[in-house]
């Protein structure tokens, strides 16, 4: 029991674990953002597995053909806004199953990168190094004890992540945008008869929700390895979709989830590297399932009921 | 009308193999090819037998575990050999071989008992244990690391032998190198491999074996990352390529070679039910040459392991394979 305790306190004693939360939570936090944008709208968005795939591939294309990391950026919000655009599309202007059309984008995505994979660099599974976004390094502060290692060298996706944050909290909360946001999500005709163009509001909050969709699939890719693999995102999307559900679709929220999970991914990791706990193997691959046994006692105790937007998931057809 | 299109097809397919050369599938698993891991090294050994043999080849992708059986029995109805590789397989190829015993199957990393399926295992562990104990030696903090994808006996002899390698060391050399080691519950998630690898790292290793499959390629980023002092152990294929100076070597089994046997093994009649396993004796594992970093050893080190590797030959070292079998294994006293 002992060697227990004194791994856990290893573990939350070590800057690692606190910089791997902040690299692990990244990605989801964007693409949870994007969730949050297209859904206080009212349009339901699963599509941002296959979002963030394709902002993944796109970084890595254009990174790989202009040599420089930053083009490859605007290329994968690109490809992410474009998808977006497609989902917005079919659900707003004719009406499609949301989820439907979200299933069709996700696997649009695998089938496009695929593809284009062999297509582009000759083999399929995975891509030729390329160059990745550099990291903010804050040079003498990466001394500083404890925070230095933290703090010192992360990439700028991590600042974008919470700079994400306050833009969507400011920008729903606190705008005329925002407030219109909502309305059309909770109560389109209501919207409507006062004036505001719902269909208008609605690609709105879609395409926005490709764009920061798509960062968090890019940082993925160009951010954190330089390089793409088929089907990379490994289910991200949908765990940001279930951040954004217990973070009750509100910014803040959506963001604290996104920290939990990236927080028990990252315990995970670092407690299975304790050698004072000799674990057999069998007991490390339970450590996997910590991430979800924490969402599970988090949801079921500390969450109330989360509440979504009325009109989330309805097409609006105007009378 | 679509069945009767199919069987047409089909046997169009059929009738123009009539009289050519063999016809041989290769269904891969869900890493796919490009996994620059055994897929991609399976497929190599179809060319190699296209080349010398001048045979027809084709590979069938399969992108989950669902697709097994479909893949299979497709590639079964139209082919003269299957190649199926990747233990997640087994089930599938028992169940579509007996349905096809004019079609001959050859396995990889998994045994079907079926008068028609070859299947070729290896000694991952031996190929393993070489690398641990080059971890051990070159590790200069005392600390090394091992990545799993999913525990399944490959990946597991991977480890364990890796383990004995290490234990090896320091029993021959007074030594107290340590091993972390974590599961990361996939094969196919590069950045989750890149963040167990830099857990370890800070928990003090400075050299990490990634056993992992396209995993694996997020811990030979980690090593990059952390900069010189820090390296990356490849799998499967020779991967020092991948980040030069950063992947001290590669444990390596030969499922090229394996498969081009297999192969050659249906075209001069030699085919034959049962599973074959490849050592470190007949080169069907072993670790990489080691191209970019071979000047970082020391020549001790290198006929240490040359000696490591003729006692594992003679059967002097009995390398093991699983968590039992390394919680009773001896090291015997080597003399360099």
């Amino acid at each position: 029991m002992n060697e227990w305790i004194q791994a856990i306190l290893n573990v939350f004693t070590n800057p690692t674990f606190y910089k791997s939360t902040l690299t692990q939570s990244t990605p989801l936090i964007l693409a949870a953002m994007g969730g949050v944008f297209s859904e206080t709208t009212g349009v339901t968005n699963i599509a941002l597995e296959g979002i963030m795939l394709m902002g993944a591939f796109g970084g890595v294309m254009g990174s790989y053909f202009t040599g420089n990391p930053w083009y490859g950026l605007a290329l994968g919000t690109f490809f992410g806004l474009a998808m977006a655009a497609l989902h917005a599309w079919a659900s707003i202007k004719y009406g499609a199953d949301q989820i439907i059309s979200g299933t069709a984008l996700i696997l649009l995505a695998q089938g496009i990168t695929g593809f284009a994979l062999v297509e582009l660099f000759g083999q399929p599974g995975s891509t030729d190094l390329v160059r990745s976004i550099p990291l903010v390094d804050l040079g003498s502060f990466k001394d500083v004890p404890f925070f230095g290692p933290i703090f010192g060298n992360l990439s700028p996706f991590v600042y974008m992540a919470f700079a994400s944050v306050i833009f969507g909290w400011i920008l729903i909360y606190k705008t005329k945008l925002g407030l219109r946001m909502r309305s059309v999500g909770n109560n389109p005709e209501a919207a409507d008869t006062l004036g505001i163009n719902v269909y208008n509001v609605r690609y709105f909050g879609v395409i926005m929700s490709g764009l920061f969709a798509a960062l968090g699939g890019a940082y993925l890719s160009i951010g954190e390895l330089g390089q793409f693999t088929t089907n990379m995102t490994n289910g991200r999307g949908f765990i940001a979709l279930a951040a954004m559900i217990i973070g009750n679709w509100n910014p803040v929220g959506a963001m604290s989830a996104s920290l939990l999970f990236g927080a028990a991914t990252a315990f995970n990791n670092q407690l299975q590297s304790q050698s004072i706990l000799n674990l057999s193997t069998n007991t490390q691959y339970i450590f996997g399932m910590i991430p979800y046994i924490i969402t599970l006692i988090v949801v079921a105790g500390f969450i109330g009921k989360s509440r979504a937007p009325s009109a989330d998931g309805i097409p609006y057809i105007k009378e | 009308m679509r069945k009767f299109l199919i069987a047409f097809l089909v046997s169009i397919l059929a009738l123009a193999t009539v009289g050519l050369p063999l016809t041989v599938f290769f269904v891969t698993d869900t890493g796919g090819l490009g996994d620059k891991s055994f897929n991609d090294s399976a497929w190599a050994g179809v060319q190699m037998a296209v080349q010398k043999y001048g045979i027809t080849a084709n590979v069938i992708q399969s992108y989950e575990q669902a697709d097994y059986v479909p893949n299979l029995t497709a590639a079964a109805q139209v082919a003269d050999v299957v190649v199926a590789v990747g233990f997640m397989m087994q089930d599938a190829v028992a169940k579509v071989a007996p349905q096809f015993p004019n079609v001959k199957f050859i396995t990889i990393d998994f045994s079907v008992d079926a008068p028609n399926v070859e299947s070729f295992l290896f000694s991952e562990n031996q190929g393993a244990y070489l690398a641990g104990y080059l971890a051990a030696a070159m590790s200069k903090t005392g600390k090394v690391g091992f990545v799993g994808g999913i525990p399944i006996p490959p990946v597991e002899r991977y480890q364990y032998g890796y383990e004995a390698g290490i234990q090896t060391y320091n029993v021959l050399n007074g030594a107290n190198v340590q091993v972390l080691s974590g599961y990361v519950g996939s094969f196919d998630d590069p950045a989750a491999g890149k963040a167990m690898t830099n857990s370890q790292f800070s928990e003090g290793a400075d050299i990490v074996f990634a056993a992992a499959g396209l995993s694996g390629l997020g811990t030979i980023e980690a090593a990059k990352d952390a900069g010189p002092g820090h390296f990356a152990i490849g799998v499967d294929q020779d991967q020092d390529y991948l980040a030069p100076g950063y992947v001290l070597t590669s444990a390596m089994k030969r499922v090229d070679v394996a498969v081009f046997d297999g192969i050659k093994s249906v075209i001069d009649g030699t085919f034959k039910a049962g599973t074959v396993t490849l050592t470190l004796k007949d080169n069907g594992v072993g670790i990489s040459p080691m191209t970019y970093t071979k000047q970082l050893v020391p020549a001790s080190v290198m006929h240490q392991l040359d000696v490591l590797k003729q006692a594992v030959i003679s059967g002097q070292i009995v390398v093991p394979a699983t968590e039992k079998e390394l919680q009773s294994f001896q090291v015997p006293p080597i003399q360099f």
